[in-house]
């Protein structure tokens, strides 16, 4: 494949982000596919290191290669453990050979103040790397010369332009969408800067020219895994959001704050995460398809609504964006470790669906069937996305909302309840007792339904409260034991899908951000002939189990890879599909970090 | 479809649920015959149409109310009856919402969420049964037990301040706030058809006396806890008024002071206050009407939906959406 792979070390709050995406924009105008990461980035506001990359690829990519090739300093940070906690810095990660732009101002300003890079302190490191070392004194040349500290990563964007081969105007195109009024001159100037000096000095990286065909019609869409998510909830019909902000699910949030009253919704900003679940029930009682998102102790505060819209057949649709826990965890940082929580959260026993994405397309047309499933069976819904996709951005393909199907399961229009009940003298009862099992929803306000009673006590067809044991054993069978049946044999459930060599004996099974490192992990063990496959989940709740199982059997040894020290999904397969086997082997990542095809291929060997 | 008319007007028999689960003698009893006579107004005289009002509860004694009811209803768990409330008058702002909460589960176990229904001014009114201990749960003290109450889970008296919602209410700036008393029944029929009326966030408090778990010492048995109210605690609204015009105002101030109190008054808010601190002092606490303030947008207002644009009605299908789908997905390239 070929790629570039550029990081940016800086400290929180100096626009080493801002730096990673102007070029990762400016790649995917040079016709690439891009990958880009918010790779390092601590829970806080003040001015930690931070580390953000871009991957860009003659095809499209889902995770970070094992190095990169261009590592961009903007502080001592990149070479150095500065707090000695045991951060493993980004130069590690260089490739052999690969090129170090690094600011050589001998004093740096807020926010890398006192983090200088002095080269005779980190020549042992970068000669251990054999790095290709341009220095230049881009804070000093963006100070002097455009009278804006800031403007600095931008010089070294000039650098990288100059050796990667992208015209100005690709990137000039960018800046006029991103700054306004001065920023845009002051960047090109400092564009031109950087080209300028790299040129004077020679510094030339041929093998790192640029391959890539820039289309002529570039439709692909450039997107934020929560981005994604909210905008097919929105081609899906969500018209009430409600939620609170949480990292890594604030993007969903604030996507719905921008756009949903285009379409006649409303978003709702909750007091906590307790209400906003809450008010999601509300929403969807009321009629309408409404959502929230979360994440670790915010989905925690749910589990209460959860519940609540089981026994109230309500279709709720939550969106869990993972992370690292326990309690406060790793807000930032990738985890997998609510998957227990999403399938078995919740006091009682209640239908539920759990859905996951595993990249970015599916993150979008996936929320089509969330809610298609949520409304005909009448109970929570889950989308799992980890933190590396709801926090990533991609290049994909456009993306097509012409495609979406809107069942809305039994909800009643108007003409539906005249005919049914005001006509015909039948009374309507939220919890009516089917043939098929499900019980009729209507819109409160249609006229002929003045009983519409949801109840989150154990209730009679009518909704009113009961504790007998008749009609409780009914309910339960209802909403619980056929339900589960009915949405396990339903076609609209995502299929999982089956990667790499169908006869190979050896099998990956995973969901998220293993996704991408697993793909490329077997491209590499394919060609040194050892053949692999990989069965990605994307319907968790109903477990695959027979699907699952038939996988397992035909294989010799099958690895999970998951973001979790108690393996989580492998426990679930065992429980529900294989039952505790010994060919089963768990590779499990949970410092917070995301794992890369490298990673994968490195701890196979000694998996268990 | 039943249709109401003047000729054939909605009667308490076409809105009777399930018959009642309260003690004999229970202040609720008297709330929920009020609440008949509101929705039976609202239906016969104002022409709100039955199915747009929807009632919510929580759990505790006050949470039976939507079940000796007979209207659209969610009956919710404990203290989140408002947030679900929200969701629904955020969705469809045309439904008009009744929340009944008891004094645990509205001003205890809710009050994350009653503060911020207030100060989001959500367009719905809440009714509390309040009565200062848990019935359902057998005679704790609530948030509203008063210093020195003996209940199972305060043997030798409450220590510490209780809960004043009213005071709550008002410095958080809701649209209406009113006390009513369970044993006078016009009064609250007229309280609770105002506050309902009434855009914007409504409190309805009402002393609904617990018959079983609220003793006072010298007032056993059912009949002499609602003495216990009438003697000890309450102060109607005009006493307290004239009580602050006597006794806090100088003459001056007096002179220019209306010789009812005016709930709708810009100075409303403070004087509300004002009674409330005054009859403190007293070891009272105030009934009436003290609060109506129209001025500031609904949350449904705030967010640009109405009735009219509710986004539970919303077209949703996808040629009605297509084209602005499309214009959606081109801004992210």
């Amino acid at each position: 494949m070929a790629g570039l792979q550029i990081y940016g070390a800086g400290r929180a709050g100096d626009g080493t982000n801002t730096n990673i995406l102007m070029l990762g924009q400016a790649l995917k105008d040079m016709g690439a596919w891009i990958f880009s990461i918010l790779d390092e980035v601590y829970s806080n506001i003040q001015t930690r290191d931070s580390g953000f990359a871009v991957r860009a690829a003659d095809r499209p990519v889902f995770n970070l290669d094992d190095e990169f090739d261009i590592l961009q300093a903007f502080d001592v940070g990149a070479f150095v453990d500065i707090a000695q906690e045991g951060r493993i810095p980004p130069i590690t990660r260089l490739k052999q050979g690969g090129v170090v732009i690094y600011d050589s101002t001998p004093r740096l300003e807020y926010p890398n103040a006192g983090h200088e890079i002095k080269l005779e302190k980190v020549q042992d490191i970068l000669d251990g790397k054999r790095a290709r070392v341009f220095g230049l004194p881009m804070g000093q040349l963006a100070k002097d010369q455009l009278g804006l500290y800031n403007a600095r990563g931008t010089i070294s964007i000039g650098v990288i332009a100059h050796l990667v081969g992208i015209p100005d105007e690709v990137i000039v195109k960018r800046f006029a969408k991103r700054y306004a009024g001065d920023a845009v001159a002051i960047n090109e100037k400092a564009l031109k800067i950087g080209r300028d000096y790299a040129r004077a000095q020679g510094w030339e990286m041929p093998e790192l020219k640029l391959s890539f065909t820039p289309l002529a019609d570039d439709t692909r869409q450039v997107i934020l895994g929560n981005e994604a998510v909210a905008a097919g909830a929105i081609v899906a019909g969500c018209r009430v959001y409600a939620g609170y902000p949480i990292t890594p699910a604030s993007e969903v949030l604030e996507y719905m704050a921008e756009h949903l009253h285009q379409f006649g919704g409303a978003m709702i900003q909750a007091d906590s995460e307790m209400a906003a679940a809450h008010h999601v029930i509300g929403a969807a009682v009321a009629g309408a398809r409404s959502m929230t998102a979360t994440s670790g102790p915010g989905f925690s505060l749910m589990q209460e609504a959860i519940s609540a819209g089981g026994i109230t057949e309500t279709p709720m649709v939550i969106v869990v964006c993972t992370r690292g826990g326990p309690g406060t965890g790793l807000p930032t940082r990738q985890g997998q470790e609510e998957l227990n929580e999403t399938i078995f959260g919740g006091h009682g026993d209640f239908a539920r669906i759990v859905l996951a994405a595993s990249e970015p397309e599916d993150a979008f047309y996936i929320v089509e069937h969330v809610f298609n499933l949520a409304e005909r069976y009448q109970c929570p819904t889950f989308l799992l996305i980890d933190r590396t996709l709801a926090q990533s951005s991609y290049t994909i393909p456009a993306l097509d909302p012409s495609g979406f199907v809107i069942d809305r399961g039994k909800l009643l229009t108007a003409k539906q309840v005249a005919d049914r009940y005001v006509n015909n003298g039948d009374e309507y009862k939220r919890y009516e007792l089917t043939e098929d099992g499900i019980s009729y929803r209507v819109i409160p306000g249609t006229p002929g339904v003045t009983n519409y009673y949801s109840n989150t006590n154990e209730h009679t067809e009518a909704g009113y409260i009961t504790e007998e044991e008749t009609i409780r054993q009914a309910m339960m069978d209802k909403r619980f034991v056929q339900r589960m049946e009915l949405i396990g044999a339903d076609p609209e459930l995502p299929q999982l899908r089956q990667h790499g060599s169908p006869d190979a004996k050896v099998g990956f099974i995973g969901y998220g951000g293993v996704y991408g490192p697993i793909l490329e992990a077997m491209e590499r063990l394919d060609a040194r002939g050892e053949k692999a496959k990989f069965l990605e989940l994307r319907t968790l709740w109903p477990f695959p189990g027979d699907q699952v199982r038939g996988f397992v059997d035909s294989c010799d040894t099958v690895y999970v890879p998951e973001y979790s020290a108690g393996a989580q999904l492998r426990g679930l397969i065992q429980r529900e599909a294989t039952g505790p086997m010994a060919k089963l082997k768990s590779l499990l990542r949970y410092d917070g970090r995301n794992m890369t095809p490298g990673w994968i291929i490195d701890r196979i060997k000694e998996a268990k | 479809m039943a249709t109401y008319t003047r000729e054939k007007p909605l009667t308490r028999a076409d809105i009777a649920g399930e018959s009642a689960w309260w003690c004999a003698g229970c202040g609720d009893f008297g709330v929920h015959s009020a609440t008949q006579q509101v929705i039976m107004s609202l239906v016969n005289d104002l022409g709100v149409p039955l199915e747009n009002i929807f009632a919510f509860s929580g759990i505790g004694c006050s949470s039976k109310e939507p079940e000796m009811l007979r209207v659209n209803a969610y009956q919710g768990q404990h203290g989140r009856s408002i947030p679900v409330a929200i969701g629904l008058a955020v969705a469809n702002p045309g439904l008009t919402v009744i929340d009944f909460g008891g004094d645990g589960d509205s001003y205890a176990i809710g009050m994350e969420h009653l503060m911020h229904a207030v100060i989001r001014n959500v367009n719905m009114t809440l009714v509390v049964m309040n009565n200062q201990v848990y019935g359902l749960t057998k005679g704790q003290a609530s948030p509203t037990a008063h210093k020195g109450l003996r209940t199972a889970s305060t043997p030798k008296g409450k220590k510490g301040r209780n809960v004043n919602p009213l005071r709550l209410a008002i410095a958080a700036g809701a649209a209406f706030v009113g006390r009513g008393v369970s044993w006078q029944r016009n009064e609250l029929v007229e309280l609770m058809q105002r506050a309902i009326t009434t855009k914007g966030f409504s409190l309805v408090d009402v002393f609904s006396p617990c018959v079983t778990y609220h003793r006072e010492p010298g007032f056993r048995g059912s009949g002499p806890i609602y003495d216990w109210y009438k003697q000890n605690y309450v102060l109607d609204i005009k006493d307290a008024w004239q009580q602050l015009r006597d006794q806090v105002f100088t003459e001056e101030e007096r002179a220019t002071l209306p010789t009812e109190y005016d709930p709708s008054s810009p100075e409303a808010a403070l004087n509300g206050l004002h009674l409330i601190f005054e009859a403190a002092k007293l070891g009272r606490e105030v009934t009436g009407c003290l609060l109506i303030d129209e001025s500031q947008p609904t949350q449904a207002e705030n967010a640009s939906v109405s009735a009219e644009r509710a986004p539970a009605l919303a077209d949703i299908s996808l040629p009605a959406n297509l084209d602005a789908y499309r214009g959606l997905l081109a801004e992210m390239r």
